[in-house]
C-alpha cells in the first residue's frame, strides 16, 4: 500500500493505492489515523488507486469512518475503481459510508 | 537478584574449594551464586542427578575416575540446558577444541585468574537466562498454537456434515479453511417442508473472527427457527449482533429457504456475493442481489429478498470470496468468469460432483500459491 495525502484548509485529501487485504489492514489503520490532524474537518479518502480491498480492509475503513462521525468530522471516499466498487455495492458499504465518482464531488458533498 | 545460581565445582585438587569460597566469598553472601563441589566426573554426576536445581558446571579436565571431558558428553543426559565451563592448562589446544565439540559454553586456563573466572560465570548465565527465556517463549508459542488449532477443530467441528436427505432436493457443502482460523462457514437445517442454507464469511480471521462466527451461526439459526422470511431473519440477526459490536465486526452471509416440494428458493443477501444458478441446459447466471448491509455494522438496515423457482436439473452455487478470490502464483485471482467456465455448458449431474467440481478447478487454478481465505462452496440441485 502506498499513501499521500494534500491538505487545504480543514480538508484532508488521502490517496491510497495497491491492495489491502488480512496481511495489512492494521498497517492500513495505523497509516490512515497517522495521518489525521485534529483540525481535519472533511477527510476524503481518494482510493482511484486502489486495485483490490478484502473484508480485513473494509472493517479499517468502517473503524475510521465510525470514529470520525463520533468526533463530528465527515469521511467520504470516492474515485472507486470497478472492482474495489463492485466490492463497495455487494457488501453495502455505500450505504455506510458516503461513496462520490471523484474528489471535486466529494468537496462538493 | 532474586534467584541464586548454583554452580557445582568439579576438581581433584582438594585445594580449589577453600580458594573459591574465599575469592567469591561477596557473590556468596549476596546469594548471587551458590557452589557445590565435586572431587571427579563419577562424583559431579551424582550430585547433579540429586540436585536437579544445579545451573552450571565448572570442571576441570584431568581428573580420576572419570574426566571432564567425559562428564562433558554426559551432561546432555542429565539436563539439556545445563552450561558447563572447561578449566584447562593454559595452550592446551587440543583439550579445549575437544570440549568446545562437546558443548562446553567457554573455557578458563589454570592457573585460574579469577577476575577472568568471574567474567566468564556472569557471561554463562546471562545466557543461560536467555535462553531460559526463549524457551518460554517458545513454550507460551507452542500453547498460543495448540489454541488456535483448538479455535480451527471448533470451527470445522460446528459445520454439518450429513445433509438433509430429503425427495427434491440435493445439498452439498464444503469448507476448506486457510492455515489461520478463519472465519467462514456454512449450515443446511430442515425447517418443516423447508430446508435453511447458509453461507457466510466473517471479516477478518484468528480467534476473535471464529468467536463472531459462531455467535453469528447461533444468531442465525435462532431467527431462522422463529421467522419464515429471510429478509426477516436477517433484520433480525443484524439488529442482534450490531447491539455491542465494539470490534466492527462484521458477516457477509446469504440465507436461504428452498422449498423441494414447489423448487422456490427465496433468498436474502447481506454484503455477500450473489449466488450463481446453473440450468440444466448449462446455462449460468448469476442471481440478483437483494438489497442489505453485512450484518452486524448498522442499525435498522433494511433487507430485502428474491425467489426463483428451480426446475429439475437446475443448481445453485452459493460460496465465499475464497474461491472467487483465490490467487495463483502469478498473482491473478480465480474470479467470477472461471467460477462461471466451470458450469458453463456443463451442468452437473448432482450436488456433490457440483461442489467436487468448484473445489478442483479452484486448486487447480491456485497450484503452488498459499491459501490465505478460506474457500467455502454450496451447492443446492433441484433433481
Amino acid at each position: 500500500m502506498e499513501f499521500s495525502h494534500d491538505r487545504s484548509g480543514d480538508t484532508l485529501v488521502v490517496n491510497a493505492s495497491g491492495r489491502v487485504d488480512g496481511s495489512n489492514a492494521s498497517d492500513f489503520l495505523e497509516s490512515l489515523q497517522g495521518m489525521f490532524d485534529p483540525g481535519d474537518q472533511r477527510i476524503i479518502l481518494d482510493l482511484g488507486g486502489l486495485e483490490y480491498i478484502s473484508s480485513a480492509g473494509l472493517r479499517v475503513l468502517l473503524m475510521a469512518a465510525q470514529n470520525l462521525d463520533k468526533q463530528n468530522k465527515s469521511f467520504s471516499i470516492c474515485s472507486l475503481t470497478e472492482a474495489v466498487g463492485d466490492v463497495f455495492r455487494i457488501s453495502g458499504f455505500d450505504q455506510i459510508i458516503n461513496v462520490f465518482p471523484s474528489v471535486d464531488d466529494a468537496k462538493q458533498g | 537478584m532474586t534467584d541464586t545460581y548454583k554452580i557445582l565445582v568439579v576438581d581433584d585438587e582438594p585445594d580449589l574449594e577453600p580458594l573459591v569460597l574465599q575469592r567469591m566469598r561477596r557473590q556468596i553472601r549476596s546469594k548471587e551464586y551458590e557452589f557445590v563441589f565435586a572431587c571427579n566426573g563419577v562424583d559431579a554426576l551424582e550430585k547433579l542427578n540429586a540436585d536437579p536445581t544445579i545451573d552450571m558446571v565448572l570442571s576441570d579436565i584431568n581428573m580420576p575416575k572419570m574426566d571432564g571431558l567425559t562428564l562433558l558428553q554426559q551432561l546432555p543426559d542429565v539436563d539439556p540446558n545445563l552450561r558447563a565451563v572447561i578449566v584447562s592448562a593454559y595452550g592446551d589446544m587440543d583439550n579445549i577444541r575437544t570440549a568446545m565439540n562437546r558443548g562446553a559454553f567457554d573455557f578458563v586456563t589454570k592457573p585460574i585468574d579469577f577476575d577472568d573466572l568471574k567474567i566468564t560465570i556472569a557471561r554463562t548465565l546471562e545466557h543461560l537466562a536467555e535462553w531460559r527465556e526463549a524457551l518460554s517463549s517458545r513454550d507460551q508459542l507452542v500453547a498460543l498454537q495448540n489454541e488456535l488449532s483448538i479455535a480451527s477443530q471448533l470451527q470445522q467441528s460446528i459445520l454439518p456434515r450429513i445433509p438433509p436427505v430429503t425427495e427434491g432436493c440435493e445439498v452439498s457443502a464444503n469448507m476448506e479453511p486457510a492455515r489461520n482460523v478463519g472465519g467462514d462457514f456454512y449450515d443446511y437445517f430442515k425447517l418443516d417442508d423447508y430446508i435453511g442454507l447458509v453461507v457466510a464469511d466473517v471479516s477478518d480471521k484468528g480467534i476473535p473472527a471464529s468467536m463472531f462466527m459462531m455467535s453469528s451461526r447461533t444468531a442465525l439459526k435462532g431467527a431462522a427457527i422463529g421467522v419464515r422470511e429471510p429478509e426477516q431473519v436477517l433484520t433480525e440477526v443484524n439488529n442482534q449482533l450490531q447491539q455491542d459490536n465494539p470490534t466492527f465486526m462484521f458477516v457477509t452471509l446469504i440465507y436461504a429457504l428452498f422449498s423441494p416440494d414447489s423448487g422456490t428458493l427465496t433468498y436474502s443477501i447481506a454484503g455477500h456475493d450473489p449466488p450463481l444458478l446453473v440450468s440444466a441446459d448449462g446455462s449460468v447466471t448469476e442471481l440478483p442481489l437483494t438489497k442489505g448491509v453485512a450484518l452486524g455494522i448498522a442499525p435498522d438496515v433494511v433487507y430485502t429478498q428474491e425467489t426463483v423457482t428451480l426446475d429439475p436439473g437446475d443448481t445453485v452455487v452459493l460460496f465465499t470470496d475464497g474461491v472467487t478470490e483465490a490467487m495463483n502464483t502469478d498473482n491473478q485471482q480465480f474470479g467470477m468468469s472461471r467460477l462461471t467456465e466451470v458450469f458453463d455448458g456443463n451442468p452437473p449431474e448432482s450436488a456433490t460432483t457440483a461442489n467436487e467440481a468448484v473445489f478442483e478447478h479452484v486448486r487447480k487454478f491456485a497450484g503452488d500459491a498459499p491459501q490465505s481465505d478460506d474457500i467455502t462452496c454450496l451447492t443446492l440441485r433441484r433433481p
